[in-house]
């Protein structure tokens, strides 16, 4: 039995084609079976996500399969060339390799697609549409995304601003469930950066805009609460995380009104996110004993190290994965 | 029991050096292991190696003493590096302080390789025939107190190069993505000096039970000053609060303070 990969991702297809392709988390099975009717291979196992959607093969002539199920796909493609990428033995159990470590994903070493993966293994396998061939390499390269990941610093380090302040929240405050955060300003970035740390257990949200309504919306989102933007001084006591990105031309947030509540706060640490341009917050806030202040700049350098890091990372991870591949083939 | 300890007469001395040097690979090794990133989880190990090398050294030191061996400046030492050794391994695994081990380590090296200086620890020390239970009790109460200190101040070292590292954006490297956050190191901090403060405070009361010989007045003023001083600390942390820099300055200055002073009273 031979192995084939038949695939499209970011990096060969614009989203509008592979919105055309994707698979939702429930159909997983369904199309790893229709896959199996439409090439005639005797396995099959079908990978959907937002970046990519892969098709694996195992048969006995698995060129034959792979341009069968061209064929049945050519109605998702039209006016497009150059879509796909093919893989064949090795080649294909290589590239799946690098697909769950992380290396092939358009976020260096992001873990989710470990999940996905297993996920649509799992899908195929309950369908019936894998044999002993998939199952063996899924199974493998299971564990060769395990390998690299605990031997390797691929997933080590934030890369996105919201991640990195999630970060930095914890490096400060531990687990977040005891955590008050504050958005001042309720545009795009505070919303993501915001609900970066919801999803890390952060204990209630308080959002001040200038336009009250937007406050009262994106509060709802955060299952937190709005207030008045003339009222945030009043409410900074209560708060250990604030994230400020307003669109005023002047900073907003000085140290004379940090230190008014000092007091109050019990000299408790304060971490300061500033990500507006220009800059909301009063640089010499960051000099006061207790407050972390951090810019878009600062941010955006430290989410550039970690991927610089984990780029320095792909040859360990690929001497890694050769290694596993001599041992399964 | 007294012929079996009898055998192991001036082994003592090498119990110490062999506590003294697993403190060394647990430190050092410990080191090593962060430079590349990650945390060693052998530091725990090296570290309840040294704690039976250290109780060796008591069970030998305190047969030949017929006492607490708590006489000398070199047997103080060694008592403090027991009891922050103990600190560490109740504390550090249970509230799961990472590198805790890897800060502890160097300053138990410290106490007992100033108590294996020559001169320090006398080879034949004099039997101690009258102990007095409340002499036993302030001496004993007093140095264990001070291994809570001593940990509470190697906490607030930690606390003060996280502080470091995050005012200033330094944040690469294994010492920062190891090091706990900074909300528990204040909070583990607070806990030993309650701790250390409960012991010193019986420590102090047996003190003041004992009975006086001379030069004692001065050490006991200087013992209530040092009590004072942390209750001062913990005081103003709990009424009216204080940055995490100057509560963990506090408790390492309070610590060396209390070292000084009692390395001359």
């Amino acid at each position: 039995m031979e192995l084939a990969c038949l695939g499209l991702n970011h990096k060969t297809a614009p989203v509008e084609v592979r919105e055309r392709f994707a698979v939702g988390n429930t159909k997983l099975g369904e199309a790893a079976l229709q896959l199996l009717e439409i090439s005639s291979a005797a396995e099959g196992v079908v990978i959907s996500t937002c970046n990519r959607t892969e098709f694996y093969l195992a048969a006995e002539d698995v060129r034959e399969a792979v341009r069968r199920l061209e064929i049945g796909l050519a109605d998702k493609v039209h006016g497009h060339d150059g879509l796909y990428y093919r893989h064949e033995s090795a080649q294909a159990a290589r590239h799946l390799c690098k697909v769950v470590s992380g290396l092939d994903s358009m976020l260096l070493g992001e873990t989710e697609i470990f999940g996905q993966v297993k996920q649509a293994y799992q899908a195929a396998h309950e369908a019936g549409a894998t044999g002993p061939t998939l199952n063996k390499l899924f199974q493998k390269v299971f564990g060769v995304g395990k390998k690299v990941r605990t031997q390797t610093s691929i997933q080590e380090g934030s890369t996105s601003i919201g991640n990195v302040a999630v970060e930095l929240a914890e490096k400060i405050f531990g687990h977040l469930k005891d955590s008050e955060v504050m958005v001042l300003g309720a545009g795009e970035m505070s919303r993501l950066t915001a609900k970066a740390l919801v999803s890390r257990g952060a204990k209630s949200v308080i959002v001040a805009n200038r336009t009250y309504e937007h406050a009262l919306e994106l509060a709802a989102e955060m299952n937190g609460r709005a207030v008045r933007f003339d009222d945030w001084l009043s409410v900074l006591k209560d708060v250990d995380v604030v994230i400020s990105s307003t669109g005023a031309p002047h900073t907003l947030i000085h140290a004379k009104e940090i230190e008014s509540v000092r007091r109050a706060r019990k000299f408790r640490p304060l971490f300061l996110i500033d990500i507006a341009v220009p800059r909301d917050i009063e640089h010499a806030c960051g000099e006061i004993e207790e407050v972390y202040l951090y810019d878009i700049d600062a941010l955006e350098q430290l989410a550039d190290e970690a991927r610089a890091r984990r780029s320095q990372q792909i040859a360990e991870c690929e001497k890694i994965i050769e290694a596993e591949l001599v041992k399964l083939l | 029991m007294i012929a079996t300890l009898g055998r192991w007469k001036g082994m003592d001395r090498w119990f110490l050096i062999a506590a003294t040097a697993l403190a060394s690979i647990a430190g050092i090794r410990g080191l090593m292991v962060l430079q590349n990133g990650k945390r060693s989880s052998w530091t725990l190990w090296w570290m309840i190696a040294a704690l039976i090398c250290q109780f060796g050294y008591l069970v030998i030191r305190g047969g030949m003493r017929g006492a607490c061996p708590l006489r000398s400046i070199g047997e103080i030492s060694v008592y403090l590096a027991w009891s922050l050794t103990l600190f560490y391994l109740l504390v550090g695994p249970m509230y799961r302080i990472s590198l805790l081990g890897v800060f502890t380590a160097p300053v138990v090296v410290l106490f007992q390789g100033f108590a294996l200086l020559p001169g320090r620890l006398a080879a034949n020390p004099e039997k101690i025939l009258n102990t007095n239970p409340w002499g036993e009790t302030h001496s004993a109460m007093s140095v264990l107190a001070y291994g809570a200190l001593a940990l509470a101040a190697v906490a607030g070292v930690m606390f003060l190069v996280l502080d470091r590292q995050l005012k200033e954006h330094q944040l690469k490297g294994g010492l920062f993505r190891n090091l706990p956050p900074v909300r528990e190191l204040l909070v583990s901090l607070e806990r030993l000096l309650w701790i250390g403060m409960i012991l010193l405070t019986i420590g102090l009361v047996a003190g003041l039970l004992m009975p006086h010989g001379h030069g004692a007045r001065a050490h006991l003023i200087a013992a209530v000053a040092v009590w004072a001083g942390y209750i001062a600390l913990i005081a103003v942390k709990r009424v009216r609060g204080i940055t995490g820099r100057r509560f963990a300055l506090g408790a390492v200055a309070l610590f060396v303070l209390s070292l000084g002073v009692f390395a001359f009273v």
